[in-house]
């Protein structure tokens, strides 16, 4: 009936998407980004994963109209100190009473604050580590590639401690620290990536044509390496989040009291017991967020990676 | 499904052995007391050495001391391997008679020369409590002439000044000063060490329980000594280490232990509704306070230290976050030394504080950080202080660190404000006045580097009043001495004193006479039973 004819015949921008002639290269980017689209939203475990770090970017954005309370601003410490889960207080109070449902809500600020900064540095880093020595090949490869191993024999937890240590205690530290550990891994995806294209014929004619190795490296080599390494970065997302949980658990990442999720865990491991909800709520929101951006990652995994699909 | 009838056989036995064991791991035997306990700070047995809290009380309960007090009134004074002493007219020196017909554990008599032995050794081997003794001139070189063995149950002991006799007599209960079976350590000599390698993990005493067996993080067992006069009620003493509280609470409900000793407020809160459980606690001899760097300009002005002490607010905090570990106390003599001030006159007044920073130029208040060690009580601690001091706008950074870098920072006075706790080291009020309140030299490289040191304060005259305080014999006048000196840190000194440390102990209801002492070694086990 109605859906037969639209199916044989696209109509309107959905022809215009899956145009088989594009007419220009906009018109054809779009159109790739649709077809993407449409097998990512096959996969429902990836929109949902997609929602979760949606959800989390929304609150951190409007933390300051959901949270009904100040997130570092205390009650009264003889009557609102560790109370359980309640309409007022829908997370409960900590041992501060704090209400915890604010810190969560304002905690997730400092958690995305900490990915954003992290994959600004580290990705970067790791890419062009990766593709020069990937292009270049010879002793820059060699060196490159074993100051990459240096930093992948240390355990990364350590290695992060290690820094925050000598750096001093702090979020921003704890930022660095986790960058500086974390770039390794990209840098071997993209070389591994490079070492795929640079023989490649396009390579070559762009070479033929007189293109400088920065240009090729930048212009053409990089933009190929981009989409396995968006894939490993979401994926490593949770682990970043799980690596500055554990830095704040450990009391090296944020300073109280600012409300950092595994900082919160730390406190309310003192009353695991009685008021299980001081450790279980922040426990619960790296949960979630850490398994939003695994099931995000899987599902742009099956799009970006041409290899794994089919 | 064949496996599954197998399966539940098994499945059956696993529960049934698993219930009869509980059965029987259900309560500990009769005589034996079983006590759940943070061990991890021993390091050695050595009477000479010990200077950690769980190693002093098991001193206190192993080893006798040339004198001591009664707990539960420290001014009362008395022998205890000694029998009577005199001080000489110039109040230079001691002499001591010792009682006769004692024994050690080993079966060895109890004589002058190992009391001299004991008090000479523990100079000359120079560990971190050798100050105790060592304050009165005592130095290796002077040692032996200076403690002299004048007979068999005789000996006299020489000292640089005439102290306060109260003075010297409290430094000699201090565990330093225990007495050891010196020819049973003597037989275990090594190349001249005096047996400090062999005592470091053995015993060799006289007290109501013996040492014997030492596993480092998992337990101490002490058996009773047949030899002690007043033979101890229980036949075994066993400290297990057990380092999660939780763990702790769980031993004690389900009687696996009978005395948990490290539960933090809110377990004391949830046991203390079983009927088998009971709570004891009492004060010890430790405080919590803040170190003022008086380096940092802003902390330096009288007005601002004084504010900060009206922004604590000290009874929310002893009645939650410190709630049966700390009750208000704010000089620096604790509560049951001599002279000790007990009123407390600082609470949390916002409107005093903001008045008192109007005055320092400082109306909007300004920024300082505080070195927090990460420990719950600590940071818990730091919050509210956090809290209120935002209150008159004063902004308190918290700088998280574990226990060696807050510390090793506050020793290097680079800090702004340390927040901390102060153990007393002996029962004589000299021990915190000489850190609190005098400091000989304040520059960068001085050789005594008390907490007044740590805090670049120079108390003024304070340092010759307390000097004067330690050689005052009478007890009315020195008391008197120690509350001037008290209400003049209290006013100006750049400590805020918040808590005195209270010790708790949870413990099965059949635990009968376990004595929580006013200092860390009194803790007493020697006439506990279970009923």
């Amino acid at each position: 009936m109605a859906g037969a004819p639209s199916l044989s015949q696209p109509s309107g921008w959905r022809a215009w998407l899956l145009s088989p002639e594009p007419g220009s290269r906009w018109q054809a980017r779009l159109g790739r980004f649709y077809l993407g689209w449409r097998s990512f939203t096959r996969n429902p475990l990836a929109v949902m994963g997609l929602g979760v770090v949606v959800l989390l970017i929304l609150v951190a954005i409007f933390a300051d109209f959901i949270a009904p309370y100040s997130p570092v601003i205390g009650g009264d410490l003889r009557t609102q100190r560790l109370l359980p889960p309640s309409e007022t207080y829908w997370f409960g109070t900590d041992d501060q009473a704090r209400d915890i449902f604010s810190r969560v809500i304002y905690g997730s600020r400092i958690t995305l604050w900490v990915i954003v900064l992290v994959a600004l540095i580290a990705t970067p880093i790791g890419l062009l580590v990766g593709t020069v020595a990937g292009y270049l090949g010879g002793w820059v490869d060699t060196v490159l590639m074993r100051i990459t191993d240096i930093f992948l024999a240390f355990p990364r937890l350590i290695l992060a401690l290690a820094f925050v240590a000598a750096l001093g205690p702090g979020i921003e530290n704890a930022v660095i620290a986790i960058a500086i550990t974390s770039w390794p891994p990209y840098a071997r995806i993209a070389r591994a990536e490079t070492l795929t294209i640079r023989n490649s014929d396009f390579i070559a004619a762009v070479k033929l044509q007189g293109a400088s190795t920065p240009r090729i490296i930048l212009g053409h080599v990089v933009p190929l390496c981009l989409s396995s390494l968006i894939v490993r970065v979401t994926l490593d997302m949770a682990g970043i989040i799980l690596t500055a949980a554990g830095l704040g658990f450990l009391g090296l990442g944020a300073q109280p009291p600012m409300p950092e999720w595994g900082a919160m865990v730390a406190t309310g491991r003192n009353y695991l017991i009685d008021q299980w909800w001081v450790a279980a709520m922040p426990g619960l929101a790296i949960f979630v967020v850490s398994l939003g951006f695994n099931l995000l990652g899987d599902g742009l995994r099956d799009v970006l990676d041409p290899k794994a699909a089919k | 499904m064949k496996q599954l009838p197998k399966f539940l056989l098994s499945a059956a036995m696993v529960a049934t052995m698993a219930t009869s064991f509980s059965a029987v791991e259900a309560a500990t035997p009769p005589d034996t007391l079983v006590q759940a306990w943070q061990i991890d700070d021993i390091i050695s047995l050595d009477p000479a050495e010990i200077f950690e809290f769980t190693t002093s009380e098991i001193a206190g309960n192993t080893y006798e001391r040339l004198i001591n007090y009664d707990y539960k009134d420290v001014s009362k004074i008395y022998g205890e391997v000694a029998e009577s002493w005199s001080v000489s007219p110039d109040g230079k020196t001691f002499t001591f008679k010792i009682r006769q017909g004692k024994k050690f554990a080993s079966g060895n008599p109890i004589t002058a020369e190992d009391v001299a032995f004991s008090l000479q050794r523990a100079v000359l081997l120079d560990k971190s409590p050798a100050f105790i003794i060592g304050q009165f001139g005592l130095t290796k070189d002077n040692v032996k002439d200076k403690i002299k063995q004048t007979g068999p149950f005789e000996l006299t002991m020489e000292l640089d000044k005439a102290y306060a006799p109260t003075f010297v007599l409290y430094c000699l209960t201090s565990t330093v000063a225990s007495v050891v079976d010196k020819k049973l350590v003597l037989q275990n000599e090594k190349e001249g060490d005096l047996g400090y390698a062999w005592l470091k993990t053995k015993y060799a005493g006289s007290g109501p329980f013996s040492i014997r067996d030492w596993k480092a993080n998992e337990v101490v067992v002490l058996e009773r000594n047949p030899n002690y006069d007043k033979k101890a009620p229980l036949a075994r003493v066993i400290y297990r280490h057990i380092k999660e509280t939780a763990t702790q609470r769980l031993l004690l409900e389900k009687g696996d232990v009978d005395i948990a000793r490290n539960l933090n407020p809110e377990e004391l809160a949830a046991v203390s509704k079983s009927a088998d459980i009971k709570i004891d606690s009492g004060p010890k001899g430790g405080v919590w306070y803040l170190g003022l760097n008086q380096k940092n300009p802003t902390l330096a002005k009288p007005e601002v230290r004084k504010a900060l002490k009206y922004l604590v607010d000290y009874s929310a905090i002893a009645d939650t976050i410190m709630k049966s570990k700390g009750e208000v106390h704010q000089a620096f003599l604790p509560k049951g030394f001599l002279g000790a001030v007990n009123d407390n006159p600082y609470k949390l007044d916002v409107a005093k504080a903001k008045e008192l920073l109007e005055k320092a130029g400082l109306k909007d208040g300004f920024t300082v950080t505080m070195d927090t060690r990460s420990t719950a009580d600590t940071t818990g601690m730091a919050q509210a202080i956090q809290q209120t001091f935002a209150q008159a706008g004063v902004k308190l950074e918290i700088i998280p660190g574990d226990g060696k870098q807050t510390l090793t920072k506050y020793r290097e006075r680079r800090h702004d404000i340390y927040i901390g706790r102060w153990g007393a080291d002996y029962q004589d009020p000299n021990t915190n006045a000489d850190t609190f309140a005098a400091n000989d030299d304040n520059s960068d490289n001085a050789k005594a580097k008390p907490l007044s040191w740590r805090n670049a304060w120079d108390p003024g005259p304070l340092t010759a009043k307390t000097r004067a305080a330690v050689l005052e014999k009478d007890a009315e006048k020195r008391a008197e001495m120690y509350k001037e000196l008290q209400q003049a840190v209290l006013d100006d000194g750049p400590y805020v004193i918040m808590l005195q440390e209270i010790e708790v102990m949870a413990s099965r209801k059949n635990v009968e006479g376990v004595v929580i002492g006013p200092s860390f070694d009194t803790n007493s086990v020697a006439q506990a039973k279970k009923n």
